[in-house]
């Protein structure tokens, strides 16, 4: 049997049982729908359902391998683009481990160069070292440090919509996309027509794109040679996250990382030698005028630093397009037979995907697989393997086939 | 609310425009009232004061209630029917600098009944952030609907305090921004459809005036895309993205859209854009066709597009280098502007 009707009859299987769980969006008649389904390269577009029985048999027949609905609004969503009447969107971001620098990457990560088969870790280079080729088969594996340096980042952003843009914890749905990564919506009349442009700046406030520190209190003599104050940790917004980025980067601070910032050499001497004194320095004015030397130009630098750990990393297209589809809550991923999860804001923290999001609770199959690093699903740890045949839990199994690290054995 | 008459003649767009408009039509219908005169005079030298100054300023007038007050609404369908955009835009801004300048003198709780006439969702506040003192809490909604235009670094909402979702301004700085409400909300009435037929009398007047300052600046058009194609001109950013595509690197969609739009809008023919792609792995001929057809406005809704503004591009991580251009807002007026360097050199 080959691996995608394998999948297939799991996921029909699953939403005969399970249609049900499916959430719909609200005011699901003006909301488009798409669909992946397993035939290839079959994209459903531009479907439209007036109540949630309707959606939820209709994915019962088709069995899509993967399920969206439009985060904008329309007077008529089955029309073509430029038909449809746009009425305003919900406010959606995107958080992938894709876009975080994760050190695992390098580990589990790997690609396969589609001409000859050559294969490599990490992300994939330009050419083939082997035949210049540059078609490469990627496959990104959806580990555990991934997962939480991703969730580290909706925290961030969560912090960002509730303590700057002021949304009230109703306003914002928390959900587990299903594969690497966390989705936040909010909800609100207030902001469902802001357009593209708007949109855009909420995207550079979260990421610190275009942040001037001397709005932020950051204070110098006229000439710049000198600071005369700054902003301090217990302050509200980026003033706040300025302080204690900055704060955090000093705690830790090594000669190499002052040299990144290509500091001269007597300065980042004075900055490693007085750290004590710098660190104490925050229970009062902050560490801002104690250096001599370091003028405006070089706290910008180390701010710099502070608005890279304090920014949350979100995909910026996402939240600047107003017809963006979605995935739809407790919906199968397709690259991973894992649900869509939506989670309560506040318990962010303790959730845990790979228990959570697990759709395939009964059954084993078995299957050969051709390599896999270790993972985890509940609370069983399996792998590592390599070319061998072994048998699973479904939900092990349905995982690595999805991710086609493996082949279904008759 | 309550407005008094000064308030009005200081701030006419608030006053309830169609009864305002309803009662100078039935005026303009009898010209022969001498009253009206001056009223019209008035009018027109509110829209001769927009375009002779620059930056364009209406003047206020003091103790002319009866004046000031009615003027207004014929300024406005004389602009108006004058047709030109140049007029319109000028008096538009022209009117909203005259509120600017007399909100700055006024006491915080008058600026506030004015945003609130707008429908801000705004507070007056007495808080000290840092060092400094902030006058009102805006609705970031609000804040950003108005903003909109502005490109100045500190308007740009990561550079504002914004606490709870409200942003805390000056008294300066609201007034910034109801310049640019009070500027759209006259643009709009200007772009409103006249059906009045107007005395002759008055559409002299608006003849002379677009005889004497709308005649050039309407025939400005786009600058032609110059013939020949400099690569040394090119801006950072479709330097970037075009070695990316010729290697055959992965290219974000908003990428391919910058670099097809920017070759297009210089003058590149679909042939050549389409070979540029031919190293990409997955390359489509006929695909990336249409695409590049698509943007050229060949096909679909028919809209030829341009390359996004350098201020998205930075947003999406695509400009590699936010000093490399100085002062250019967009990455075609960057290769213009290259463009000149280099010819002279």
């Amino acid at each position: 049997m080959n691996n995608t009707l394998f999948i297939h009859d799991r996921f029909a299987e699953f939403y005969k049982e399970n249609a049900s769980i499916i959430k719909p969006p609200s005011k699901i008649s003006q909301r488009e729908f798409g669909f992946f389904t397993f035939k290839k390269d079959i994209v459903i577009r531009h479907k439209g359902f007036l109540n949630v029985k309707d959606l939820r048999n209709y994915v019962k027949q088709i069995i899509p391998s993967h399920a969206y609905y439009s985060a904008a609004y329309y007077e008529t969503p089955e029309e073509s683009m430029e038909k449809k009447g746009w009425l305003g969107a919900d406010l959606y971001f995107d958080i992938d481990a894709d876009h975080i620098p994760t050190k695992c990457r390098k580990i589990h990560d790997t690609w396969k160069c589609k001409k000859c088969g050559f294969q490599g870790r990490g992300i994939a280079p330009a050419e083939c070292p082997i035949c210049s080729g540059r078609g490469f088969e990627e496959r990104k594996w959806p580990c555990e440090i991934c997962l939480e340096s991703a969730k580290y980042e909706a925290i961030k952003l969560l912090d960002f919509l509730i303590d700057d843009f002021g949304f009230s914890h109703h306003e914002i749905q928390v959900s587990f996309s299903g594969h690497r990564g966390y989705h936040i919506q909010v909800e609100s009349e207030k902001i469902r027509e802001l357009d593209s442009s708007a949109r855009k700046e909420i995207v550079d406030y979260i990421t610190g794109t275009g942040l001037n520190p001397i709005y932020h209190g950051l204070q110098g003599t006229p000439r710049g040679r000198h600071v005369t104050s700054g902003p301090h940790m217990d302050e509200p917004g980026w003033r706040g996250r300025i302080a204690r980025g900055t704060h955090e980067f000093l705690l830790s601070i090594r000669k190499e990382d002052l040299e990144d910032l290509s500091l001269k050499k007597k300065l980042i001497d004075e900055i490693i030698s007085r750290r004590e004194e710098i660190l104490r320095s925050w229970e009062k004015e902050g560490p801002w005028s104690l250096i001599r030397g370091a003028g405006v130009e070089t706290w910008k630098k180390i701010i710099g630093k502070a608005i890279e750990s304090q920014s949350a990393i979100i995909d910026t297209v996402v939240t600047t397009d107003i017809h963006r589809l979605i995935r739809l809550p407790y919906t199968l991923h397709g690259k991973t037979g894992w649900l869509k999860t939506p989670i309560p804001a506040e318990k962010i923290e303790e959730f845990d995907p790979l228990s959570s999001a697990i759709a395939f609770k009964r059954g084993e199959a078995t299957i050969y697989v051709e390599e896999a690093p270790e993972f985890r699903i509940g609370e069983e740890t399996f792998g590592p393997y390599k070319n061998i045949k072994v048998e699973l839990p479904l939900a092990a199994a349905i995982f690595l086939l999805c991710k086609d690290a493996a082949k279904v054995v008759d | 609310m309550t407005l008094t008459r000064e308030d009005i003649a200081k701030y006419p767009f608030l006053a309830d425009a169609a009864e305002e408009v309803r009662r100078v039509n039935l005026e303009i219908q009898s010209l022969d009232n001498p009253e009206l005169e001056s009223i019209i005079k008035r009018a027109a030298n509110r829209i001769r004061e927009a375009l002779e100054n620059n930056p364009p300023r209406v003047s206020y007038r003091k103790r002319q209630e009866d004046i000031e007050i009615p003027s207004f609404p014929v300024a406005i369908i004389m602009a108006a029917s004058s047709g030109s955009n140049y007029i319109k835009r000028r008096y538009a801004l022209g009117e909203a600098i005259r509120a600017y300048n007399l909100l700055i003198e006024e006491e915080r709780e008058k600026i506030l009944e004015v945003a609130k006439a707008f429908n801000w969702r705004i507070r007056q506040v007495k808080d000290i952030i840092g060092n400094r003192r902030f006058d009102f809490a805006l609705s970031f909604i609000d804040y950003l609907r108005n903003t909109k235009p502005f490109h100045e670094e500190r308007f740009k909402l990561v550079n504002k305090p914004l606490i709870k979702g409200d942003v805390y301004l000056t008294k300066r700085e609201a007034a910034r921004l109801l310049q640019e409400e009070v500027r759209k909300r006259i643009e709009d009435k200007l772009n409103m459809e006249i059906r009045l037929k107007l005395p002759d009398r008055l559409l002299n007047q608006i003849e002379n005036l677009k005889r004497k300052y709308a005649g050039y600046k309407e025939k400005r058009i786009l600058e032609e895309a110059p013939k020949e194609m400099i690569y040394e001109a090119f801006p950072p950013c479709i330097r970037q993205l075009l070695s990316a595509a010729k290697s055959g690197q992965h290219i974000s969609h908003l990428g391919r859209f910058t670099l097809t739009s920017f070759l297009l809008n210089i003058g590149m023919k679909i042939q050549d854009i389409v070979d540029i792609f031919r190293s990409s792995s997955d390359f489509n001929e006929r695909l990336t066709r249409y695409q590049i057809e698509h943007i050229a406005g060949s096909r679909g809704s028919g809209t030829k597009y341009i390359p996004p503004s350098c201020e998205t591009l930075k947003t999406h991580g695509l400009c590699p280098d936010f000093e490399a251009c100085g002062n250019v807002k967009h990455p075609l007026a960057s290769y213009r502007r290259r463009m000149r360097t280099f010819k002279k050199e």
